[in-house]
């Protein structure tokens, strides 16, 4: 190893040192070095410090239950009917669940909505709403195909900007107030497009859904607001789903995301921002 | 497709297979967010470990191997959706930058998992396999297919990019939200 008495210490010397990559007289050259340069020393620390931390955060998922259908799938050697992906996901629960408000909703699951939440004023009662806000994102989500009725990420970049006029134009038509389509391009967030959902009050919501480069989704609801009282931004989590809701002028926000709260509140923090300029 | 063979895995195969899933399921998740699409990229992996089960070297940790092929099925499907971009390590400076306007709040400072969700995926992957999972940096090459010193390099870079994330500090508000949080 005489080549290797003439490798400089840099950073991969440092991480290989960390990570017990090295020989025993690489390893006792880079002991020395770090032993003289206490800069480097706190460095190396540092990375070693994040290694556990991330550890520590990335642990949880190995304490999830396995999804029946891949210890299915292991032991019958076979996959199970291919089914749509966002009956497979961990909310597949809440899917059924909306998906039952939203095909029949208008009749049973209405009645049900309103009989728990008499008055759902988002000023007072919000929780109902930001709850249907939820559900829809767990729903809508993970849909490949489908995420939304309108989908302007799929038009051809000439076809971009008509899409999106029609797009803003059936939406604040539709719910009664303008909606505006937020630029989130600036926190790596593109609009996908828009649906139409129903409420169990009659007031229809609209959800505008933006996909950012690594895949995440994160969905942004307005609705109609009962009350023009504004109401300051509130945070709740569900499940995984964080949500941010807010009401301004005449119209109820919120915006859902499996983010951390941090990364959410930044995007939440746009959108308010947008929403002051029109 | 390989039914010619007609041998099954047998059942200790299986129970290794088992075992090894929520390791399998949390590299899935590294590697995609959204945790549906992670899991269906498990099922996929599964589903060809289980075709090539005779392929497995049993001096070899399974988790390696399975990695190995959950990698390969990630960068096919990448491959066939090439309108999914992944960050590239050089446009960094660009995310610290977007950062600086993120984090506005002195009082927020970038959570672990977010500076880490803002990597590039080849650094995430690295940084879970040799650092969480301890794979040695052969391991890593094999089941990454890439060379050492790819795996030397990248792996150090993925360590300074986090901390620079992690440290970023960000500049005064430039506007104030009403906020109960």
């Amino acid at each position: 190893m005489e080549t290797n008495e003439h490798r400089p210490i840099d950073d991969v010397m440092l991480s290989a040192w960390l990570d017990q990559e090295l020989d025993p007289a690489e390893r006792a050259r880079v002991d020395d070095w770090l032993r003289e340069h206490p800069a480097d020393a706190e460095r190396v620390r540092r990375w070693g410090a994040d290694r556990d931390a991330l550890g520590a955060r990335l642990g949880s998922v190995l304490a999830e239950p396995v999804p029946e259908r891949l210890g299915q799938l292991v032991w019958r050697g076979t996959p199970p009917p291919a089914a749509p992906s966002h009956t497979r996901s961990r909310g597949w629960r809440l899917a059924a669940m909306v998906a039952f408000f939203v095909v029949g909703g208008v009749v049973g699951a209405a009645a049900m909505w309103v009989a728990q939440r008499p008055s759902a004023l988002m000023s007072e009662a919000s929780d109902a709403w930001v709850h249907r806000a939820a559900l829809a994102h767990a729903v809508y989500v993970p849909e490949i195909r489908h995420p939304v009725e309108v989908n302007v990420a799929d038009s051809p970049e000439a076809d971009r900007a008509a899409q999106e006029q029609h797009l803003q134009r059936w939406l604040t038509k539709r719910i009664d107030t303008p909606v505006p389509l937020f630029d989130l391009r600036g926190h790596g967030f593109e609009l996908v497009g828009g649906r139409l959902l129903p409420d169990a009050l009659g007031t229809p919501c609209a959800m505008l859904m933006y996909q950012h480069q690594g895949g995440q989704r994160v969905t942004v609801y307005l609705r109609k607001a009962d009350s023009s009282v504004p109401a300051a931004f509130q945070y709740e989590q569900e499940g995984d789903v964080g949500l941010f809701y807010w009401v301004e002028g005449r119209t109820g926000y919120a915006l859902a995301g499996s983010l951390p709260r941090v990364q959410l509140l930044a995007l939440a923090e746009a959108i308010y921002a947008q929403q002051q300029r029109k | 497709m390989t039914r010619t063979g007609a041998v099954e895995p047998p059942p200790a195969f299986r129970q290794q297979l088992l075992a090894a899933i929520p390791r399998l399921r949390r590299y899935a998740r590294t590697l995609v967010f959204d945790a549906a699409a992670a899991d269906d990229l498990t099922q996929t992996a599964l589903e060809r470990a289980l075709a090539h089960w005779h392929q497995f070297d049993q001096q070899r940790d399974i988790a390696v191997w399975l990695v190995g092929i959950a990698h390969h099925a990630f960068v096919d499907d990448r491959r066939r959706h090439s309108r999914v971009v992944v960050t590239e390590p050089d446009e960094l400076n660009e995310i610290h930058d977007s950062l600086r306007g993120a984090t506005s709040d002195p009082g927020l400072r970038l959570d672990l998992i977010a500076a880490f969700d803002r990597l590039s995926v080849e650094q995430r992957e690295l940084l879970l396999l040799a650092g969480v999972e301890q794979f040695t940096y052969a391991e890593c090459a094999q089941a990454l297919g890439i060379p050492i010193g790819t795996v030397m390099s990248r792996l150090s870079r993925a360590r300074v990019a986090l901390r620079l994330l992690l440290d970023g500090d960000g500049a005064p508000a430039s506007r104030t939200l009403r906020r109960v949080i």
